[in-house]
């Protein structure tokens, strides 16, 4: 204590120090890379596209972190906000024909400032009471949009949903020119608009949590008794933490229609989608946000590749329908997985990784 | 926090409110809406009293409730057809044998997936208990494989179930129409909750179990094996959540292995609303939920979940609790 610093400002004089020698860091500027050069390096759509949907449920799931490992509370409706963003992207683009570039920042402005209402007004009803009431509320809430979204077909299209075009550069039939042997066209150009989105998005939320308000959040989810008895009103830390994470996520349901250029409830607001994420999270591991990439990356290839696996499956076993059923049920085998990961691996991909490596670390120093 | 001194007129402006429709409704039709009303509500109730008791004792909330009571319809819906074939009970003309098969296959649901309830228990929950995160992330990953695990075996389209042939139909009381079935599921339902409410009053399991909401770690000083207790409670929840699904997919008339999800949100607002852990809660809840249910989607069709969730918003602000207390 001779220097006179909080512990907060130690640790982040520590980290500013060893920030480009450890050996995360390496791997962070390998991902990004990465991300940067995809459509470079794959010339083909299919793995473009599952490389960007990665990314966008990267920040999906980083945002659901937010609410989840650095909070503490448990929101089954997060995937609300989602829909949220893509069904106004959708709405102004597709059904009410409003094809410019101001309209389509308007839909996401409009977006992202209704689901900070509503998770303001959602957090108010629920948590007020018990953390616990929330999960269930915010569960009932997307489940109610879900229904509101596929009956309201004068506005969002009913359970077809909405196809678009989008303006200008962003429209697919759009070219810009030839570099390095690939076609530059909106997609390229949408591909690395959303990309550059999504990271902002993303390093917006690395500071919220290092923020002192990030540190009251974690202290909240440590030993809430603990952040009231300090003085500090946890009910509205935890209110500002899920409209925070609501805004994003809206941000991020507007990227993903930007990309796919469709919306429809089963695509972009349902509980299946809530399932994905919260393995997500699981796979990746709580309280990391860096565990959303490996979450994402770890679920979306498998499931780009479990067709094939299908297909194989059944020309193995002619004959049994059981086992062709049962091979079929790629779902089955996530929900498994889910009751594993949360008894033995708690902790996530990122959580182990940076466990064994502080604990060499450690052994090192001493 | 109880219904105090003023409580008669809390109960009248409720009571006011739900007589309301009529204004807007002929009496004839409203005396209909009344009674599918009350039947979905009973329905309701069996789904949410099961829910909020599991989450009133073992303080899990359990989210493959849903799969649960979805299993129920499908073994339901096996020993009906299996029964039916074997006797041809479904079929008569009888209304002893029509209600003995309905019996039957309600009972053999319940007990089925009571023993399902013991196995998810055990093997799924038992291991989490006390951390309210991860039995959240359990119970979904139960309620997938369990959802799942219907598609395997029963396939994933949708079946329709067989109703015996007394329950179709309706009575014509002076121009009033009243169908048969929901009058019966109205009876069953108010001998369920009676039962359980004597059980629960009355007994000494009953006691403990009260106790158990109250203070668990009592009830283990007191010498009571408690986790016996949560075992039990998992596995009566289990068996009403089937015995509300096999009834609820008569009503319906037909099942598909998602059914759960849909009910489950009604489960989770009528446990909210009647207070966690209160089977007379979940009653009041229930018929709240199923009358306003039935009168608003006569009136404007696209509003009717949006009242049941008004209702849901109006009862958080005014009494977050819920209307009753724990272990009523």
């Amino acid at each position: 204590m001779q220097d006179g610093l909080t512990p907060v400002q130690r640790f982040r004089l520590r980290e500013k120090e060893s920030r480009f020698r450890e050996p995360f860091f390496f791997l962070k500027i390998g991902i990004l890379a990465f991300f940067m050069a995809t459509p470079f390096l794959f010339r083909s759509f299919e793995i473009t596209d599952v490389v960007l949907k990665i990314i966008i449920f990267s920040t999906l799931v980083a945002s659901y972190d937010i609410i989840l490992g650095y909070t503490g509370i448990v929101s089954l409706g997060h995937v609300l906000y989602f829909g949220i963003g893509s069904y106004f992207v959708g709405i102004f683009m597709g059904k009410l024909g409003w094809i410019s570039y101001g309209h389509l920042a308007l839909a996401l402005l409009i977006a992202v400032i209704l689901s900070g209402i509503l998770s303001i007004l959602i957090g108010f009803f629920s948590l007020r009471i018990r953390a616990i009431f929330f999960a269930m509320v915010t569960l009932a809430f997307m489940e109610f949009t879900y229904i509101l979204a596929s009956q309201l077909r004068s506005i969002t299209g009913g359970d077809d949903g909405i196809s678009f075009k989008l303006p200008g550069i962003l429209a697919v039939d759009y070219t810009f020119g030839h570099f390095w042997g690939i076609d530059v066209n909106g997609r390229i150009i949408s591909y690395y608009l959303i990309f550059m989105v999504c990271l902002i998005l993303f390093l917006f939320m690395l500071r919220f949590t290092h923020s002192p308000l990030g540190r009251v959040l974690q202290s909240i989810r440590d030993n809430e008794p603990r952040s009231i008895a300090i003085g500090y009103k946890t009910y509205m830390y935890q209110v500002i933490a899920s409209t925070f994470a609501s805004c994003v996520a809206a941000m991020a349901g507007g990227c993903f229609a930007i990309w796919v250029r469709y919306v429809s409830p089963d695509s972009s607001l349902s509980v299946p989608i809530m399932l994905d994420v919260l393995l997500m999270v699981i796979v990746g591991g709580m309280g990391t946000l860096y565990g959303g990439i490996f979450g994402a990356t770890f679920l979306l290839i498998t499931r780009s590749f479990l067709p094939k696996l299908q297909v194989l499956m059944a020309s193995l076993l002619p004959g049994a329908p059981f086992a062709i059923r049962l091979s079929e049920r790629w779902l089955l085998y996530f929900g498994l997985l889910f009751i594993l990961i949360v008894y033995f691996f708690p902790k996530g991909i990122v959580g182990t990784a940076q466990e064994i490596f502080r604990k060499t670390n450690s052994e090192r120093d001493s | 926090m109880t219904f105090s001194t003023r409580s008669w007129l809390h109960k009248l402006i409720v009571i006011a409110l739900f007589l309301s429709p009529i204004l807007l409704i002929s009496p004839k039709t409203y005396i209909t809406l009344t009674i599918s009303g009350l039947a979905m509500g009973m329905l309701l109730f069996l789904v949410a009293s099961g829910f909020s008791l599991i989450f009133g004792f073992l303080s899990v909330l359990n989210l493959a409730h849903g799969a649960l009571f979805a299993w129920g319809a499908y073994i339901g819906f096996t020993a009906f057809s299996f029964i039916n074939k074997w006797t041809g009970w479904g079929g008569s003309d009888s209304v002893v044998l029509n209600i003995a098969i309905f019996f039957l296959s309600l009972l053999a649901a319940g007990l089925f997936v009571a023993l399902l309830g013991i196995l998810t228990e055990r093997l799924v929950i038992r291991p989490v208990y006390g951390s309210h995160l991860f039995q959240i992330f359990i119970t979904v990953g139960a309620m997938i494989v369990l959802e799942e695990m219907i598609r395997v075996v029963w396939g994933p389209d949708d079946e329709v179930m067989p109703v015996p042939l007394n329950f179709i139909g309706s009575w014509d009381i002076f121009d009033v129409v009243i169908s048969k079935y929901p009058l019966i599921a109205i009876i069953l339902g108010i001998i369920i909750y009676l039962t359980l409410y004597a059980i629960l009053k009355k007994t000494k399991l009953g006691t403990v179990i009260r106790a158990g909401v109250e203070n668990p770690e009592m009830v283990q000083i007191m010498g009571h094996n408690i986790y016996r207790y949560f075992t039990g409670v998992f596995a009566v929840g289990s068996a009403l959540a089937a015995i509300g699904g096999g009834m609820w997919a008569t009503f319906v008339k037909s099942i598909n292995p998602g059914m759960g999800g849909e009910v489950i949100v009604f489960a989770l607002i009528v446990a909210i609303i009647g207070g966690l852990g209160s089977m007379t809660g979940s009653v009041v809840g229930a018929l709240m939920v199923g009358l306003s249910y039935n009168y608003v989607a006569y009136l404007i069709p696209k509003a009717a979940l949006g009242i049941t969730m008004l209702l849901l918003v109006v009862i958080l602000l005014v009494r977050p609790t819920g209307l009753f207390e724990e272990g009523t």
